[in-house]
This record gives structure tokens, C-alpha cells and sequence, in this order.
């Protein structure tokens, strides 16, 4: 039962974070988001078999699959996280117009 | 293929529209005009083959999977309109220059014509119905486009309302269209129409209703017509050729077209006749009412749509073949008689009939030909009109079944008709008679009357000349309906009903115009806008302001208040899963191990501190240690390279947040009040619970899949890779992690795209020895070892900033080889063991971030990277490995082995080099974020806010 209460809590933290005023708030918001699907992911190939995918199978190795999923999904949340900063500046950049107690991160 | 390639032609033809106006300005039209000829011709060369009964037909696979092929193919019934469309074209075309100025838009709307003159092509000769609804929606489209193309504020309202009108009747036809592929099994409408008995009752009645309603829509009849007036605030061209001409006609050709499946049934014929009579009527009459001639043209268009849908009605051979004969005829008629209603207010600058009096004096040509194609729509010889009417009242009174039907049906065409004579007649005194308004008026250029002249002539001598056509047009009716023989048209028939009918038509109409001032009280008391149309309108405005009203919440400065209702969505969804599922398989045993507890109890910890903190720092570190306290749990989740991966990409993002953050408020913004954050936390732990709910009842209850086995038994020997993540990475989901790294990319390029210009004052960007600007790049910041000095304009404050830490960059010496000596060893070992193109990227990348943090002004040697150059080598480099393969006959990204020559063991498969493509865009990324986020050399207006100030 441990994997669903990991997504539970990243879950939750993630969404009041995302709920929150700030812009750096959203993006680790976002980051938190985004471990939570990674562990449903895995979680979805079972969590019993432990043992890594490398040399060879055995009854106790994991699901591959969901790995390859995971590790190219890190790298997108990644990306959105870089996407998400950039425009944060980008914001910033044009606080000409904004009122100050948007300033803030 | 002589259909294709028309298509193609007129496709080619909007294409070169740009070249030809910039060669010839608005003259091109003349050109089109031609071509618009040529492709007429084209079409003609196959009449032989469509006057002996056969088809032409062309046909290539479009959606295999649906059974849908994009066929096109051309009977008679089609050539008539696909002629009407190119011919008319022609004229049209042929009048655009005189009639554009010189320093219009003129591009824009010979492009926007030609397009439209193709999209009706498509539509008459499709020969499936997903085809023909495309087309169908093209020509809808490119109306509204036209209505709208001179971006009047005025045109707006108009120009909307035809788009909603006639799209509602584009829903309605694509409703039928499911409906009849779903009954029928098929979307190829000539094996539709050639078996109408296959279609149970139901679809029928449904199929047909609905195909009554887009045709009733495109063409006006009422209670759908009061779009077309409306559409009148085009420029006179396009209301010649979309709205007389040929679009309006796009719902006669689908009720002749679907004639074969429900025609011969009473609802449908009923609903035709009576309709399609109103129409005319209403229209007629409202007609009657109108000075402006553009307006006049307009209603009068909707009365004899409304002629021709009641004719369709009829279902005799005799009356398609009038419905078809009238069709051309109308085209023609109104097509001259807008084309002389702009000349006319071109010239007089009014289209006021009341401001036209004794036009003759000034202008006796036009007028005189005005005169001629008023004829014709008054139905009087010897005009192609009277040809066309004569038919039209014949075939009225042959209505089936019961014998007062008929008289009543023709009836009421007859009262149209007088109605309509009444205005042509009331159209030609208003310029013919009365004193002359205005001075200084004259005919117009001879090249300006042409077109119009041409068709004016053309539409009379047809009259008399109607033989021509008959072969085509009696083709066509057996086209629309195999059911006999139609009559031969001919100018004569001798003393019928029908010429009788057209007598009394003469008369009555003569005493209706005679006593113009009583009948003109009496009509002025009909309500003057249908009450239809208002109604629309209030509908209209009533849904946009319920739409400003739903998107109220997505307007806030905030996130919280949008992503409400999503959230919100995703508790409610779980409550409606949790309560409709059925029994869940039961778990295998809960797979949890210690250590995941101990986990769980770090995460619940940092996670407090995260939600709790309001120091920015604090807040990017507790995030990382999250990323850190998972990558162990999916270390002990037997998921090595995902944990290295994570691990390394926390450590990256904890770099690129404080290169952003760097000399901003150390401070995050308050919580806000109390009630805000204890609603915030209460749907915040609501749509937590409800993601443990899911991820509880949704995984751990099933044995691992069959795709998980294959790979685990495959991989090895397939590939000769141990490490199956990497292995499906980079050989079996290539074309996945291709797509992935190309997401990469186009975040890079958006970073790119969204920090240019202003990031980099001139005082950063000034030249210096190791800063060359690059595209793509910002200009690097000048080099740390650059004398301030040759910084030209640099703010005083900026030298400090790009002074490196010292404790940063002895790290960075020390160890960013080792950082790229560790990211070559595990990209290198990526297929054998834990490693690969992400993780070696990732690592490498993290040399870089570290490089920046140490050295603002730009790290020596990996300061020298840039992303695009990498992002391009990176994807260049894993398409060639994708393609290569290709050559040799097999699918696309196929991993090739090649043994080491030599003294080198082992071989090398293809997949290292697309693992390699894959290092360089990660790369890329981070080399682009590194720099474009960084902040700390921005040179950032002067006077920053003051930290701790709020």
C-alpha cells in the first residue's frame, strides 16, 4: 500500500502548491505532479518483482516497460519544468506593466 | 483523372494568384479567367463519353481503415454544375478587374475565388459523401471568408451569420452522412444512390430530413433565408458568383442528388413542393419591397431557389429536367444582373433605385442590358428565363396524385412569378423612366460591360438556341433520377397550359407593377426583418455572453480559480468510478517493502516543509530532496536507470532554478488568506486521495503483461543489449524516444524563441574575444578574464556579476572531467548495463549548469557549447540512423549491427549512434536552459526592486 499513499501525498502537495499564488510555487507544483505520475507508472508494472532488468530475466525481474515510460517521462517533466521557468522570466521580463505583488516569485 | 487534375488546376491556379497580381495588379483576373476556361474545357473533352450514359469516374484510397476512398466522378448532372461554376467563374473573373480598384486587396480575393471556385468543383463531383461533406464545409467557409475579406465592421454581423447558418446545415449534412454510412455500411454515393431500396424507413426518414436541412440552409429557403440578404455586404463580385450563382446552388444539386434515394416519397416531396413554393413567394414579396438593387437581387434569389426546390419536388423527368434548365438559366441571369448593378454603382455611386431615375439618358447600354437580363428573370421571350419558366410551369402542373395538388402548386408558382415580374419590372422603369438625378455620369469602359454583356447576350440567345443544352440537361435529369425519358426542351411548344400560364403571368404582373403606389402600401404593412432571423440573433448574442460568463473563472490573474473545476473533476470522477466499478481482480499480495515506508515517512516530512516554507531557496531544496527520496525508492524498485536518471535531472533542475532565481526576492509570495489556503488544502487532499484511491484500486492486481515477458525473453537476443530499458529505448520504441527528443528540442527552441532579445542588453552582448554572438544563442556575456574595461556601456554593477565564485570554479575544474568522463562511460555502456543517451546527457549537462553557476560570464570550454548546433547535430544524426535503413528496403529506424573490424571486440549496432542523436538534443537542452535561464549577466533594468521590500 505504500505506492498509492506516495501518490497520494505528491499528488496533494502538487495540487495545493499548483493552487497557491506564485509562479515558483506552479512549477514545483508541476515537478511534484510529475513524480506522482512516474510512480503510478511503476506502480502499474507491479511492484513485487524488484530485481533490475539488466543480465538477464528471472522470476523476480521487473516490468520493463513502464521503466522506459518513466525514464523518458522524467525527461519531458524536465522539459516542461524548463518550459515553465522561461516563462516565468519571460513574465518577469515585462513587469513594466504588472502591478509589484505579482513581482513575486 | 481528368477530374484530379482539374482540381489540381484550379488548386495550381490560387497558387499562382500572388505571382500574377504582382505582375499584372488586379488585370490578373483575366488570366484566371482563361484558366478558369481551360479547366471548362478540360471537363468538356470527356462529353461525349457522359452523353452516352457513362460516368467518369477517378478514385485513390484515403481512409483504408473506414472504407473511405476519396473518389470523384462526373456524370451529367455534375458537368452541368461544375460548368456553372467555371463558366460563371470566367465572367466573373473576367469582371474583377474593372471592378476591384486598382490599390485593393485584390490578391485576396482572386486567391479566396479560385479556392472557392475549386471547393465547388469538389463538391459536385464527389463521389463519396465524406468527400462531398469536406467540401460541402470548404465552400461554407470560404463564403464567410469573402463576406468578411474587406474586414468592415460592418461586414462582421453578416458575415457570421451566414457561416452559423449555413455550418448548421453543414452539421445536419454530416449527421446524415453518419447516417447513412451507418446504415449502409458504405460512404460511396454512387452505390448509395444506385440501390435507394436498401435503406430501411428509419434512416430514411432521419438520412432525409437531415439532408433537407443543410440543403434548405446553403440555399436560403425559408425559414433559413434571411442569411443571404445579409450576405449582400460583399463586394458585388462575390455576390454574383457565391451567392447567385453557384454556392446557393450547392443545396439544389444535393436535393437533385439525393432525388434518387428519397424522391418518390410523399414527406419528401411534400415538404419540397411546399417549402420551396413559400420561398419563392416570401421571397418574391420581399423583393417587391426593396429599393437598394443589391437587396433586390438578393430576396429575388431566395424566391427562385425556392421556385427550384419546389420543382425537385415534383420528381417528374420533365421537372429535373426544368429544375436543371432553370438552374442554368438563373446562373446566368442574375449572375449579368449583379454584374450590372456594379457597374451601375460604380459608376452612379448609389444603387438606390429611387437615386437612378432616367439612368437611359446617361448610360442606354447598361441600361439596356440590365433591361435584357430583367427579361429573362421575368420569364419573358425570348429569353433562356422564359425557356426555363415555361418548363417550371409544366412540370408544376404534373404533380403526382391527386389533380388540385397539381393546380395548386402551379398555382402558386404563377403568383411567384407575377411577383417576380412585378419587380423586374419595377427594376427596369426605375432606370428607364423619370428625371436624370445626377450630373457628370457615363458608360462605363467598354472592358468594364464586356462580361456582362457577353452573359446578358449569352442568356438571351439561349432562348431561342435552348436545343443545345437539351441533350445535357435530359442526361442529366435520368442522372438525377433514372426514370424515363425527359422531354426535349425547345423554344416552342406550341399553345400549352404552360405558355398560357406565362401569358396570365404577363398580365397580372403588368397590372401589379401599373398600380405600384396601392401595392406598395400594402406591402410596406409586412413585417419588414423575418422574425426568424431576429431571433437568431438574440440566440446568438445570448451564447456568447453565456461563453464570456463560463470563462469568467479562466480569466483570473490566478491559476487556482481554472484549475478549480479540473480538480474538482478529477474528485468527481473518482466518486462516480468508485461507485459504479465493479469487483476489482483481488491485489497479489501487497508488494511493499520496508524500506518503502521509510520513504514514505522522509517524503511526508519534506513534503511539510515544502508546503510550510516561504523562502524560495528552501523551497527548490526541499523540492530536490522529493526528486532524491524517490530516486532511492526506485532504486529499491529494481528501476536503476530511471533512479540515475531522476537523481541526475533533480540535480539539474535545483541548477537551472537557481541560475532563474538568482538576484530575485529570496521570498515566495504569501499564502494568501486563511479561507483561500483552507479551501486549497481541502481539494488539494481531496484530489490526493482520490490519486491513492486510483492508483490502489488500478495497479498490483494483475500478473505482469505478455509485452513485459517478450521483452524480458527477447531483448537479449534480439538486440544483444542486456539492459531491456535501453533496449526498448533506443531499438524497439525508437521512434517513441525519436519523438520524445524532438519534444526536448522544441522546448529548446522555445526557449530560445521566448528569452531573445532584451535578455541581453547591448552592455552584455558588446564583442569580445570569447563572446561571439550566435543565432540561436543569446550573445554570451564577455569572457570572466576580459578587462571591464573593454565592455563598452557596460552597467558598473555587471563586472561584479561576472566575476566567477572561487569555490565554484576550483569544483567546476575538478569536476566537470570527471563529469564527462562518467557521462561517456554510461552512454557508452547504456545497452549493456545502467547508463544511456538520457543519463549520459543528463550528467554532462549537469557540467555545464555547473560551469555556469561558477562562471557567469561563460564557463571555459563547455561555456563554449551551443545548443542549436547540438540540438541539430543530435536530430540530424538520429534521423540518418532512422532513414539509412530505408535504403535497404527495411522500416524506418531498423537498428543495423556492423562487427568491429580488426582488433576491436564485439560490434556496433546502429542504436548507439541514435543513443548518441538522443545525448545531443538532451544536451542541447540544457545547454539552452543553462544560459537563457540564467539571469545573473542579464544586466537587468536598472533599479530592481529591493529584496525583503514586500
Amino acid at each position: 500500500m505504500s505506492a498509492p499513499l506516495i501518490v497520494g501525498v505528491l499528488v496533494a502537495a502538487g495540487v495545493f502548491l499548483l493552487l497557491r499564488p506564485g509562479q515558483l510555487r506552479l512549477v514545483l507544483g508541476f515537478v511534484l505532479l510529475g513524480h506522482a505520475v512516474n510512480v503510478v507508472l511503476l506502480a502499474a508494472g507491479g511492484l513485487r518483482r524488484r530485481e533490475a532488468a539488466v543480465d538477464g530475466a528471472g522470476p523476480e525481474t521487473v516490468d520493463p516497460l513502464p521503466q522506459a515510460f518513466v525514464l523518458t517521462a522524467i525527461v519531458i517533466t524536465f522539459g516542461i519544468t524548463i518550459h515553465l521557468l522561461a516563462l516565468l522570466r519571460r513574465r518577469r521580463r515585462g513587469r513594466g506593466q504588472r502591478k509589484p505583488e505579482e513581482e513575486e516569485a | 483523372m481528368i477530374l484530379a487534375a482539374v482540381l489540381a488546376w484550379q488548386l495550381l491556379l490560387a497558387g499562382v494568384v500572388p505571382a500574377l497580381t504582382r505582375w499584372l495588379g488586379r488585370d490578373a483576373g483575366y488570366l484566371l479567367a482563361i484558366g478558369y476556361l481551360i479547366g471548362a474545357g478540360l471537363l468538356l473533352t470527356r462529353l461525349p463519353v457522359i452523353l452516352d450514359d457513362r460516368a467518369v469516374t477517378v478514385s485513390w484510397p484515403w481512409l483504408p481503415s473506414v472504407g473511405v476512398a476519396a473518389g470523384l466522378r462526373m456524370d451529367a448532372l455534375s458537368l452541368v454544375f461544375a460548368l456553372l461554376a467555371l463558366g460563371v467563374g470566367a465572367f466573373i473573373m473576367a469582371y474583377c478587374p474593372r471592378y476591384l480598384s486598382a490599390r485593393g486587396r485584390h490578391t485576396d480575393v482572386y486567391v479566396t475565388m479560385t479556392l472557392f471556385a475549386g471547393a465547388m468543383l469538389g463538391l459536385v463531383l464527389a463521389d463519396d459523401l465524406l468527400v462531398l461533406f469536406v467540401f460541402w464545409e470548404l465552400t461554407s467557409v470560404l463564403s464567410f471568408v469573402l463576406i468578411g475579406q474587406d474586414g468592415r465592421s460592418a461586414a462582421r454581423g453578416p458575415a457570421t451569420r451566414a457561416l452559423l447558418v449555413t455550418s448548421a446545415g453543414g452539421l445536419a449534412l454530416l449527421a446524415a452522412v453518419v447516417v447513412l454510412a451507418g446504415s449502409l455500411g458504405t460512404t460511396d454515393l454512387d452505390r448509395i444512390l444506385a440501390e435507394p431500396g436498401l435503406l430501411a424507413t428509419a434512416p430514411t426518414v432521419a438520412a432525409g430530413a437531415l439532408v433537407l436541412l443543410a440543403a434548405f440552409t446553403k440555399s436560403a429557403q425559408v425559414p433559413f433565408h434571411f442569411w443571404l440578404p445579409g450576405a449582400m455586404v460583399a463586394i458585388t463580385p462575390v455576390s454574383a458568383y457565391l451567392h447567385a450563382a453557384t454556392m446557393v446552388k450547392a443545396g439544389i444539386y444535393l436535393l437533385m442528388r439525393f432525388s434518387a434515394l428519397f424522391g418518390g416519397r410523399w414527406a419528401w416531396d411534400v415538404t419540397l413542393i411546399g417549402v420551396g413554393l413559400l420561398t419563392a413567394i416570401v421571397g418574391a414579396l420581399l423583393a417587391l419591397r426593396q429599393h437598394d438593387l443589391k437587396a433586390l437581387l438578393a430576396y429575388s434569389t431566395v424566391s427562385q431557389l425556392g421556385l427550384l426546390v419546389g420543382v425537385i419536388g415534383v420528381g417528374t423527368p420533365a421537372s429535373d429536367a426544368a429544375a436543371i434548365l432553370y438552374t442554368i438559366a438563373h446562373a446566368l441571369f442574375k449572375a449579368t444582373l449583379f454584374m450590372l448593378v456594379g457597374i451601375i454603382d460604380h459608376q452612379a455611386g448609389s444603387r438606390d433605385l429611387r437615386e437612378l431615375s432616367g439612368l437611359r439618358r446617361v448610360m442606354p447600354v447598361t441600361v439596356a442590358l440590365t433591361a435584357l437580363a430583367a427579361m429573362s428573370m421575368a420569364g419573358l421571350p425570348p429569353t433562356i428565363g422564359f425557356v426555363g419558366k415555361e418548363a417550371i410551369f409544366e412540370a408544376l402542373t404534373d404533380v403526382h396524385g391527386v389533380a388540385w395538388l397539381g393546380w395548386t402548386a402551379a398555382g402558386l408558382g404563377v403568383l411567384a412569378s407575377v411577383l417576380t415580374f412585378a419587380y423586374a419590372a419595377r427594376l427596369v422603369y426605375g432606370l428607364l423612366a423619370g428625371p436624370i438625378r445626377q450630373r457628370g455620369l457615363h458608360e462605363p469602359a467598354w472592358s468594364f460591360l464586356a462580361p456582362a454583356a457577353f452573359a446578358a447576350v449569352t442568356a438571351t440567345v439561349l432562348g431561342p438556341a435552348v436545343a443545345v443544352l437539351s441533350p445535357l440537361v435530359e442526361r442529366a435529369a435520368s442522372d438525377a433520377r433514372p426514370q424515363g425519358q425527359a422531354p426535349y426542351l425547345a423554344f416552342w411548344h406550341g399553345f400549352t397550359v404552360a405558355l398560357g400560364l406565362s401569358a396570365l403571368t404577363v398580365v397580372l404582373g403588368t397590372l401589379l407593377a401599373g398600380y405600384r403606389r396601392r401595392t406598395d402600401r400594402l406591402f410596406a404593412a409586412l413585417p419588414t426583418a423575418p422574425p426568424f432571423a431576429g431571433a437568431v440573433e438574440r440566440g446568438r448574442q445570448a451564447l456568447v455572453r453565456f461563453g464570456a460568463l463560463v470563462a469568467r473563472p479562466a480569466r483570473a490573474a490566478e491559476p487556482g480559480p481554472y484549475l478549480a473545476r479540473p480538480l474538482l473533476a478529477v474528485v468527481l470522477l473518482a466518486a462516480v468510478a468508485a461507485m459504479l466499478a465493479g469487483p476489482l481482480p483481488a491485489p497479489r499480495g501487497d508488494p511493499s517493502r520496508p524500506g518503502d515506508w521509510l520513504v514514505l515517512a522522509l517524503l511526508a516530512v519534506t513534503v511539510a516543509g515544502l508546503l510550510t516554507t516561504r523562502s524560495a531557496l528552501a523551497a527548490v531544496a526541499l523540492t530536490g530532496v522529493v526528486g532524491l527520496l524517490l530516486s532511492a525508492w526506485f532504486l529499491t524498485a529494481g528501476a536503476p536507470d530511471v533512479a540515475l536518471t531522476l537523481m541526475l535531472v533533480e540535480v539539474l533542475t535545483a541548477v537551472v532554478v537557481m541560475l532563474a532565481l538568482r538576484g530575485r526576492p529570496g521570498r515566495l509570495a504569501a499564502p494568501g488568506r486563511p479561507p483561500g489556503v483552507a479551501g486549497g488544502a481541502l481539494l488539494a487532499l481531496l484530489v490526493g486521495a482520490a490519486a491513492a484511491a486510483g492508483t490502489a484500486a488500478l495497479t498490483g492486481r494483475r500478473e505482469p503483461s505478455p509485452a513485459s515477458r517478450w521483452y524480458l525473453r527477447e531483448a537479449e537476443p534480439a538486440t544483444g543489449g542486456d539492459n531491456v530499458v535501453n533496449t526498448i529505448l533506443v531499438d524497439f520504441r525508437a521512434l517513441d524516444t525519436l519523438g520524445e527528443a524532438v519534444v526536448l528540442a522544441v522546448v529548446a527552441v522555445g526557449l530560445v524563441a521566448l528569452l531573445r532579445g532584451p535578455a541581453r542588453p547591448p552592455a552584455g552582448g558588446a564583442a569580445g574575444p570569447t563572446a561571439v554572438p550566435e543565432p540561436g544563442t543569446a550573445a554570451p556575456p564577455p569572457g570572466p578574464d576580459q578587462p571591464a574595461a573593454g565592455r563598452a556601456g557596460a552597467e558598473p554593477t555587471s563586472g561584479e556579476r561576472h566575476r566567477p565564485d572561487p569555490v565554484l570554479a576550483l569544483a567546476y575544474r575538478a569536476l566537470a572531467p570527471v563529469m564527462l568522463g562518467a557521462s561517456a562511460v554510461l552512454f557508452l555502456r547504456g545497452h549493456q548495463e545502467t547508463g544511456g543517451g538520457f543519463i549520459g546527457a543528463l550528467l554532462a549537462g549537469t557540467a555545464v549548469g555547473l560551469g555556469q553557476l561558477a562562471h557567469p560570464g561563460g564557463a571555459p570550454l563547455l561555456g563554449r557549447l551551443r545548443a542549436v548546433p547540438l540540438l541539430t547535430t543530435g536530430l540530424l544524426l538520429a534521423l540518418a540512423v532512422g532513414l539509412a535503413p530505408m535504403a535497404a528496403g527495411r522500416a524506418f529506424l531498423t537498428p543495423i549491427k556492423v562487427e568491429a573490424p580488426g582488433p576491436l571486440p564485439g560490434s556496433v549496432t546502429s542504436s548507439l549512434v541514435f543513443d548518441l542523436g538522443v545525448y545531443l538534443m538532451v544536451l542541447a537542452l540544457i545547454v539552452a536552459a543553462v544560459r537563457r535561464l540564467d539571469t545573473a549577466p542579464s544586466g537587468r533594468v536598472p533599479g530592481p526592486v529591493p529584496e525583503g521590500v514586500r
